[in-house]
């Protein structure tokens, strides 16, 4: 009995012990299969993907935490063809919506591409309406019966920053813009285009949370703070629109500068566009130079140049501030007579009478008394012809003519002393005054005033280019400036602050090569306070028609842009810091 | 007494070597085997799907955090929007404010009063949400931690 019911314990042990080797053998066989291997193979591909996080790209702010340039959130709306259930409801409902054509949606839905699996219908579609998009989704998801799919089952949105201006045009020339790319095109987002964008980064993720590798941390692009001062910038864009107006001028630039350190506070141009409209540039500029002519439109600066000139002579000791010239109203240099900008004789001046009266005759005197390779040798270190290093993309360097150039001829050493012949930016004639301004050196213009990465902030240290003249000639010629000014009852006096500056109406060379006779560039370089300089202006307006003269129309708009900078930048009159100091 | 304990052997020997006894040794301890094969798979079973889960929370959270930042910069530009320079100047000039003539300011001394400087927008650093603050055990299976221990037991012992 025993035995029988072993033989069966073990027959049944035996047959179960077959079956579970017919599985082990079977596992091991499929798993080793040519099938297992493609399994395998497509498992593997599924396995992970190579994905690519692009970092947010840094804001923009103005110096005093005022937003320029920030983000904001759009949508890629898109049909996920393999989930599509009523081709025509979609078709029907994002041509509603987004303004796409029907039948052309459509045919693309119901015949894509090969391979296809996912069609982008519109990107950059506002959070609005792909929020009332997502909306409708949801309702007809709804409506649909128990189990059933939506109508616009299918319908995808893939939300992604796009740079957004708050502030419109304001300050477009020096902010530059972004296309849909995410490329910077002029001003900072060109300039500082790679620190903006940050670094995109490229990881493998595994699709199985079991191997849940963190995701990587993408550290946005750097954000930068500006020097800009927005309030300023919108008052003196204002003034500078309304100085079209009242002058009738063509087009004009302001630039607010302290000539301390640098620090652009206000640059207004116009025409202005408005960067969240970036696409209407080809229909606002003629060519690239137009978007910013504060660093990129060279032009015959013409009388404003008369101080670099003096400054040049009053270094070398060419000439002192009481040495008299007797002015006859025409200099012959080089063969060609020079004559003053009326034409007449003024007598016997000194040097602040030169200025003063913005003589030609008497600067190209001084000029040819300097030589030309003292002359040409101030010019180049004033920079002249040297890109000035501002840090706004599409800087021009300018022209300047020197002895040795097939086109240089030996009038121009009369012409050049007061800025015809000679081709500068407002921004190169700006740096070069910045020397007379700051003690005899020069600063380098610039709109970066610091920038945060990773939650530091690091601030750009001023910059300087060296000392073309010395800190007594810079004295001396500001206080020649002041005084001109204030002989001649300027309409750029400011009540209550002493400031130095200079005219400057110049003559428009045309294609022909002579000079237009009917319009000028009117100009005016100033700073102040005298004493203490924290505001360096300076206007040009392009062929203005109520005035040809820098006098009656730069001059002015010099006073007006001062007197909102003082209030603006907190600085106080002459008369309430001379108390401070005395305290 | 001898007769007792001879008997008594007798009976402990017949006990130890009854063929049931040994079978149930054989199935008791192919039992415990399997039993704990149980629990060791139970187990990793359990920490599979917590890791699991844990992975799909960080997925999560990494899309919750994106959607945050993006809302953030979505408030912050609408904002720069509302408070933007030229409808400030709109909604001063609503409220009877006009621009200011530098004849009209009035400058007090104030002592010890220093000038505000410009804006410092750096905040605070953010944690650091990278790979290598997450420990292994948080993201290594039983498997990899015991293929971890024992290659790194093998390395020990060549060195």
């Amino acid at each position: 009995m025993r035995q029988q019911y072993a033989w069966r314990s073990n027959t049944l042990g035996g047959i179960l012990g077959l079956i579970a080797l017919v599985i082990i053998v079977q596992i091991v066989r499929i798993q080793n299969s040519e099938e297992a291997a493609i399994f395998r193979q497509r498992a593997l591909n599924y396995a992970s993907e190579l994905r690519t996080f692009y970092p947010d790209r840094g804001e923009i702010y103005d110096r005093n935490g005022h937003l320029l340039a920030g983000n904001i959130t759009v949508y890629e709306v898109g049909v996920d063809l393999t989930t599509v259930k009523d081709a025509n409801a979609i078709a029907m409902t994002v041509s509603v919506e987004l303004g796409v054509d029907f039948a052309e949606t459509l045919a693309l839905i119901q015949n894509p591409p090969e391979g296809l699996s996912y069609l982008v219908i519109k990107d950059f579609v506002d959070a609005e309406k792909a929020a009332s998009l997502q909306q409708l989704k949801v309702m007809m998801q709804e409506q649909a019966a128990d189990g059933a799919l939506g109508s616009l089952t299918g319908l995808e949105f893939k939300a992604h920053p796009q740079r957004s201006y708050p502030e419109g045009a304001l300050a477009s020339n020096v902010l530059g813009f972004v296309n849909r790319e995410g490329r910077g095109y002029f001003g900072v987002e060109e300039k500082y285009d790679t620190l903006l964008a940050g670094n995109p980064v490229h990881v493998i993720v595994p699709t199985d949370p079991n191997k849940a590798v963190d995701i990587p941390h993408v550290p946005d692009g750097t954000t930068l703070v500006l020097t800009i001062n927005r309030d300023l910038q919108a008052a003196v864009e204002g003034i500078l629109d309304d100085a079209l107006d009242t002058y009738g001028a063509d087009g004009g630039t302001i630039v607010v500068m302290d000539p301390r350190n640098g620090e652009i506070l206000a640059m207004a141009v116009t025409p202005r566009m408005d960067l969240n409209q970036f696409w209407n540039y080809g229909v606002i500029y003629q060519n690239a130079s137009e978007f910013n002519p504060a660093i990129s439109m060279p032009y015959e600066p013409g009388s404003v140049t008369k101080i670099l000139t003096m400054a040049a002579a009053l270094d070398t000791g060419t000439v002192q501030p009481g040495t008299q010239f007797l002015d006859t109203g025409s200099i012959l240099v080089g063969g060609i007579n020079i004559r003053n900008w009326n034409s007449e004789a003024w007598g016997m001046q000194d040097m602040t009478g030169c200025l003063q009266h913005s003589l030609n005759v008497c600067l190209a005197w001084v000029s040819t008394q300097m030589g030309a390779q003292n002359f040409y040798g101030y010019m180049d270190n004033f920079g002249f012809g040297h890109l000035t290093g501002v840090d706004l993309a599409g800087e021009a360097a300018g022209r300047l003519k020197v002895p040795g150039d097939a086109d240089w001829y030996p009038v121009d050493l009369g012409t050049n002393a007061f800025g015809q012949g000679v081709a500068a930016t407002p921004i190169q004639i700006m740096m070069a005054a910045s020397s007379i301004a700051n003690n005899g050196r020069i600063v380098t213009p610039h709109a970066l005033h610091a920038m945060v990465r990773d939650g530091r902030q690091y601030s750009a240290p001023a910059q300087y280019a060296g000392s073309p003249i010395s800190e007594q000639t810079a004295g001396t010629l500001s206080a020649m400036l002041a005084v001109s000014l204030e002989n001649e009852s300027s309409l750029a006096l400011v009540p209550g602050y002493r400031v130095a500056g200079k005219t400057g109406t110049a003559q428009i060379p045309t294609e022909t090569g002579f000079y237009d006779t009917t319009s000028t560039n009117a100009s005016f370089i100033g700073w102040g306070p005298v004493d203490e300089p924290q505001f360096m202006i300076y206007v040009w307006l392009e062929k203005p028609s109520a005035s040809i003269w820098g006098s009656e129309t730069a001059a002015p708009v010099f006073s007006q842009v001062a007197e909102k900078t003082v209030i603006l930048m907190d600085i106080p009159p002459d008369a309430v810091r001379q108390q401070i100091a005395v305290k | 007494m001898n007769l007792q304990n001879v008997n008594l052997n007798h009976f402990v020997h017949a006990y130890k070597i009854a063929p049931w006894r040994i079978q149930r040794q054989w199935i008791g301890s192919v039992l415990l085997a399997v039993v704990t094969l149980a629990m060791i798979a139970a187990l990793y079973l359990d920490v599979t799907a917590q890791a699991a889960i844990a992975g799909r929370e960080i997925q999560d959270l990494t899309a919750a955090i994106a959607a945050s930042e993006q809302a953030s910069a979505d408030l912050q530009t609408q904002l720069a929007a509302l408070t933007s320079a030229s409808v400030m100047e709109q909604r001063a000039e609503a409220l009877g404010f006009r621009p200011m003539e530098t004849v009209e300011v009035e400058y007090l001394i104030v002592p010890g009063y220093t000038a505000p400087k410009a804006e410092i927008l750096a905040a605070a650093p953010l944690p650091q949400l990278s790979a290598p603050t997450i420990s292994p055990e948080y993201n290594q299976s039983l498997l990899d931690w015991l293929d971890e221990t024992l290659s790194s037991s093998s390395s020990g012992g060549l060195q």
